[in-house]
C-alpha cells in the first residue's frame, strides 16, 4: 500500500532548479535509502517530504492527505513524520528524556506519567536509558543521534526520515547508530534514508533511489543498482563510492 | 489527535496593553480652571536662586515662588508649581503644557510675541561676575580673547552676545544657573553674565565670584502666559500683584532674599553635607530606579515582541520592526524626550506629565535596543533547532518560546545587563524634561549649597554604587541560567 507519494515535484531555490521533477511512491513497511552525488538533491527532496522547504509545484501526498494543500494542517501531518538529522539538533537546554517528552507534551492530551514512560521505552529502544537526564553537551555524536531517534519517534510516527544520520559521526559510533536503524526498519516502520552507508543499503534496504542533478536517475533493488546498474552516471557515482 | 493550539496574540496583547498603560495621558479638559479640582500649572526654574529654590525641606521658595503664593492667595486661585529647565519651561508654555509662567523672565519684545506678560513685578539687569582672585577682568574691554559662560535664552545671554559682538569672547551656554557659576569658579570660563539679585543672592551665601563692573540698567520681569490664553489668571495676578504692591508684602518678599539680613549658609564639610542631602538625593535615586525598572520592563516585553517580527516568516512583520528600530535608533533619546513631551501634547490636544513622558520615551528607546538584541539572539541559534521542532509538529510560537527563545536569552543575557546599566545611566537624560530623578536632585541641591565639587563626587558614587549591585545580582542570575 502506497504511504507517501510524490507527483511532479519541482523545488527552486530562487533561480537554481534543484528538484526538476520527482515523481516516486514509497510503500508502506518500505526502506528507501537515496544516494547520489553532492549537491544532486537529497536533502531537499526529504525536506520537502515533511515540508520543511516549501514545494515549488508537484505534490506531496501521505495516506491521501495532501501536503501541498494550502488548507491542510501541517503540524498535525508532521507528527506523523519523524525526522532525524546529520547535525542531531537536539535541543541543548533539555536533558535526553526531555528532548523526547517535548512534542507529545505540548500535542497530545495524554498524563505526563503516561508520556514518561513512552520516553524510557524510547531511551532503552536506542540503548541510551543510562543517560535519561544528561544534557546533550555531555553526549558523544552517536549518543546524541540515538537520542534524536528516539524524539523523532516519541510521537509514534508512521514514517521516518533520515538526513545522512551517520556522516557527523565518528567511525566507531556509526555501528550503535545503523544498528537503531536496522531494528527499526525490522519492526515494519516506512524510512526514507539519505546516506552514503552503502553497506547499510546493501543489507537493510528495499529500494535504492539513485538521485543526480535534481531527477530520479534510476531505482531499484540494492542488487540491481548496486550490481548491475544500467545508467552511466549511476555507475560513475558507484565507481567513486565503492572503492 | 487533539493539538493545543499556541497563539501569538497573548504577546502582541500584552504589548498594546503596556503601550497603553505607559500612554495614560492624563486629559485635562474641563470647565472651572483654577479651582481646587483643576488648578493652574504653573512652571518655573529648577534652580534660579533667589526667584525659585529649594530649601532643605525640599519646598520650594524663593522671590518668584513666593510672590506667586502672595498673589494666588489674595485671588482666590489654586495652582500647581511645575518646576522645570527654563527653556524646556518656555516650550511647555509655548505647547500649553502648563498656563503660566514665573522664573525671573525678562519682559522683551521676542518673547512678547509669544506671549502675554503680567505687569513687572521685578527690576534686574545683567551684570558680569569673575572670580574672586581674577584681578585681569576690571571692564568689558578686558574680555577680549576670553571665555563668558550664560545661561541658555536669558538676558544675560543676550548681553554677553552683544559683547561678542565687539570683542573676541567665546561662549559656554549651560542650562542652569548652579553650573554655570562652577564653571567659572573652577576655571573653566572666565566669566559669566546673569541677572545681578541672583548672583548677590548668591555670592552672600559663599559663593566666590565677585563684580568688577556695575549691573546693566534693568529688565523688568513679568509673569507669562501663552498669548491670548488664559486671560483671567493675567488679570488675577495683575490685581493680586497690585495689592502685595500697597500692603507692603512684596517688599518684605524681596528683602527678605536680598536684604542684608540674609543668613550665610553655614558651613558643614562633606560629612556635614552628605547627611544634609541624603533625603533628598535619595528621593532622586528611587525616581531614577523607578524610571529604569518600568521602563526596562515594558521594553522586555514590547523588545521582545518586536524582536520576534524579525524573525517570523512574514514580511510585514519583518518591515514594521525593520522601522521601528531604524527610527526609534536614529533619534537621540534626548531629542525622542522632547517631542514626547512638548510634540505629542501639541499634535493630539493633551497633556502629558513629564514622569509619564520621560518613561514612555525611555520604553520606546530601550524597546528599539532589546528588539535588536532579541533578533540578534535568535539569529545565533541554529536553524537547525527551528527545523527540528517543527518537524516534531509542534507550531511555530510554541517552537520559538520552548526551543529557540530559552537558547536566544541564554545567548542575550551579557547584553541585556548592559542594556540595563545603559538605560539607567539615560534616566539622568530625562532631568531635561523636568524630572527630579538622581542627577537633576544633584544640580537642584548645588544650587542650594553651591558645593558640586562635593555633590558631584556624591552622586556619581550613588550611580557606581547602585550600578555595580544591579550588574552583581544579574551576573548571579545570569551564572544560575546557564548552569541548569
Ligand atoms: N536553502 C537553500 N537556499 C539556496 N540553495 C540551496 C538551499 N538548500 C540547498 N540549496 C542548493 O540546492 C542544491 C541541492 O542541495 P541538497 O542539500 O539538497 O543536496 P544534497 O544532495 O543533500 O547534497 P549533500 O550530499 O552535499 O548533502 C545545492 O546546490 C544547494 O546549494
Ligand atoms: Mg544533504
Amino acid at each position: 500500500m502506497t504511504k507517501l507519494k510524490t507527483i511532479n515535484l519541482k523545488k527552486n531555490f530562487g533561480d537554481l532548479e534543484v528538484l526538476k521533477d520527482i515523481s516516486t511512491e514509497i510503500y508502506e513497511g518500505e526502506v528507501v535509502v537515496i544516494v547520489g552525488p553532492s549537491g544532486s538533491g537529497k536533502s531537499t527532496f526529504l525536506r520537502c517530504m515533511n515540508l520543511l522547504e516549501e514545494v515549488t509545484a508537484g505534490k506531496v501526498i501521505i495516506d491521501d492527505i495532501d501536503l501541498t494543500d494550502p488548507s491542510q494542517d501541517i503540524n498535525a501531518v508532521r507528527e506523523n513524520i519523524g525526522m532525524v538529522f546529520q547535525q542531531f539538533n537536539l535541543f541543548p537546554h533539555l536533558t535526553s528524556k526531555e528532548n523526547i517528552m517535548m512534542a507529545p507534551k505540548y500535542l497530545q492530551d495524554v498524563p505526563d506519567d503516561e508520556i514518561e514512560a513512552r520516553a524510557d521505552r524510547l531511551l532503552e529502544t536506542v540503548g541510551m536509558e543510562d543517560k535519561a537526564d544528561a544534557y546533550p553537551r555531555a553526549l558523544s555524536g552517536g549518543q546524541k543521534q540515538r537520542v534524536a531517534i528516539a524524539r523523532a519517534l516519541a510521537m509514534e510516527p508512521d514514517i521516518m526520515l533520515f538526513d545522512e544520520p551517520t556522516s557527523a559521526l565518528d567511525p566507531e559510533m556509526v555501528g550503535d547508530v545503523l544498528e537503531v536503524m536496522q531494528k527499526l526498519a525490522k519492526e515494519g516502520m516506512t524510512m526514507v534514508v539519505v546516506t552514503h552507508e552503502m553497506g547499510f543499503a546493501k543489507e537493510v534496504a528495499d529500494r535504492v533511489i539513485f538521485m543526480d542533478e535534481g531527477y530520479i536517475v534510476e531505482e531499484g533493488t540494492p542488487e540491481q543498482v548496486f550490481n548491475n546498474p544500467q545508467n552511466k552516471r549511476t555507475k560513475d557515482f558507484l565507481d567513486k563510492v565503492l572503492i | 489527535m487533539k493539538i493545543k493550539k499556541e497563539k501569538v496574540f497573548p504577546f502582541i496583547i500584552a504589548f498594546i496593553f503596556s503601550l497603553f498603560i505607559s500612554g495614560a495621558f492624563s486629559q485635562t479638559v474641563q470647565a472651572e480652571k483654577g479651582d481646587e479640582n483643576d488648578p493652574y500649572l504653573i512652571t518655573t526654574d529648577v534652580t534660579y536662586a533667589p526667584f525659585e529654590f529649594q530649601n532643605d525641606e525640599g519646598e520650594y521658595i524663593g522671590i518668584d515662588v513666593e510672590i506667586l503664593a502672595a498673589i494666588a492667595e489674595d485671588q482666590g486661585f489654586y495652582y500647581e508649581l511645575r518646576p522645570m529647565n527654563f527653556s524646556a519651561g518656555l516650550q511647555a508654555l509655548e505647547s500649553n503644557q502648563v498656563d503660566g509662567m514665573i522664573a525671573a523672565m525678562s519682559i522683551t519684545p521676542e518673547r512678547e510675541e509669544s506671549f502675554d506678560f503680567s505687569n513687572p513685578y521685578f527690576e534686574a539687569g545683567p551684570v558680569l561676575a569673575v572670580r574672586e582672585d581674577n584681578e585681569e577682568i576690571t571692564s568689558y574691554d578686558d574680555l577680549d580673547g576670553k571665555t563668558l559662560a550664560v545661561k541658555v535664552g536669558t538676558t544675560g545671554a543676550q548681553l554677553a552676545n552683544k559683547l561678542a559682538e565687539d570683542y573676541d569672547i567665546s561662549i559656554n551656554q549651560f542650562e542652569d544657573s548652579a553650573t554655570m557659576y562652577e564653571d567659572v569658579a573652577a576655571g573653566h570660563s572666565d566669566g559669566t553674565i546673569d541677572d545681578y539679585p541672583v548672583m548677590a543672592f548668591a555670592i552672600q551665601n559663599g559663593l566666590s565670584l565677585k563684580f568688577p563692573t556695575d549691573p546693566e540698567p534693568g529688565d523688568v520681569y513679568g509673569f507669562a502666559v501663552n498669548k491670548g490664553r488664559n486671560p483671567e489668571l493675567l488679570e488675577m495676578f495683575n490685581a493680586g500683584l497690585a495689592t502685595i504692591y500697597e500692603n507692603g508684602t512684596h517688599e518684605q518678599i524681596t528683602s527678605q532674599y536680598l536684604g542684608e539680613d540674609t543668613e550665610v549658609a553655614e558651613e558643614t564639610g562633606f560629612f556635614g553635607l552628605l547627611a544634609d542631602v541624603f533625603p533628598d538625593l535619595m528621593n532622586g535615586l528611587w525616581r531614577t530606579l523607578v524610571l529604569t525598572f518600568v521602563a526596562f520592563a515594558i521594553s522586555l516585553v514590547a523588545g521582545t515582541v518586536i524582536g520576534l517580527f524579525s524573525a517570523t516568516p512574514s514580511r510585514v512583520l519583518n518591515i514594521i520592526s525593520d522601522i521601528y528600530v531604524t527610527v526609534l535608533r536614529g533619534i537621540p533619546l534626548i531629542v525622542l524626550a522632547f517631542f514626547m513631551y512638548f510634540s505629542v501634547p501639541q499634535l493630539f490636544n493633551i497633556q502629558i506629565n513629564a514622569f509619564t513622558a520621560g518613561i514612555v520615551t525611555l520604553s520606546l528607546n530601550t524597546t528599539a535596543y532589546i528588539a535588536e538584541q532579541v533578533r540578534g539572539g535568535i539569529a545565533a541559534v541554529p536553524v537547525g533547532q527551528l527545523e527540528a521542532a517543527r518537524s516534531l509538529g509542534l507550531p511555530y510560537a510554541v517552537s520559538m518560546r520552548k526551543v529557540v527563545l530559552p537558547q536566544a536569552i541564554k545567548i542575550m543575557i551579557p547584553s541585556l545587563i548592559n542594556q540595563f546599566v545603559i538605560t539607567l545611566k539615560d534616566t539622568s537624560i530625562l532631568s531635561i524634561i523636568g524630572i527630579v530623578e538622581l542627577t537633576q536632585s544633584g544640580r537642584i541641591i548645588i544650587a542650594r549649597t553651591y558645593e558640586s565639587g562635593a555633590m558631584w563626587i556624591i552622586v556619581g558614587a550613588i550611580y557606581l554604587t547602585i550600578i555595580t549591585l544591579l550588574t552583581k545580582v544579574s551576573a548571579t542570575v545570569e551564572r544560575r541560567i546557564s548552569n541548569d
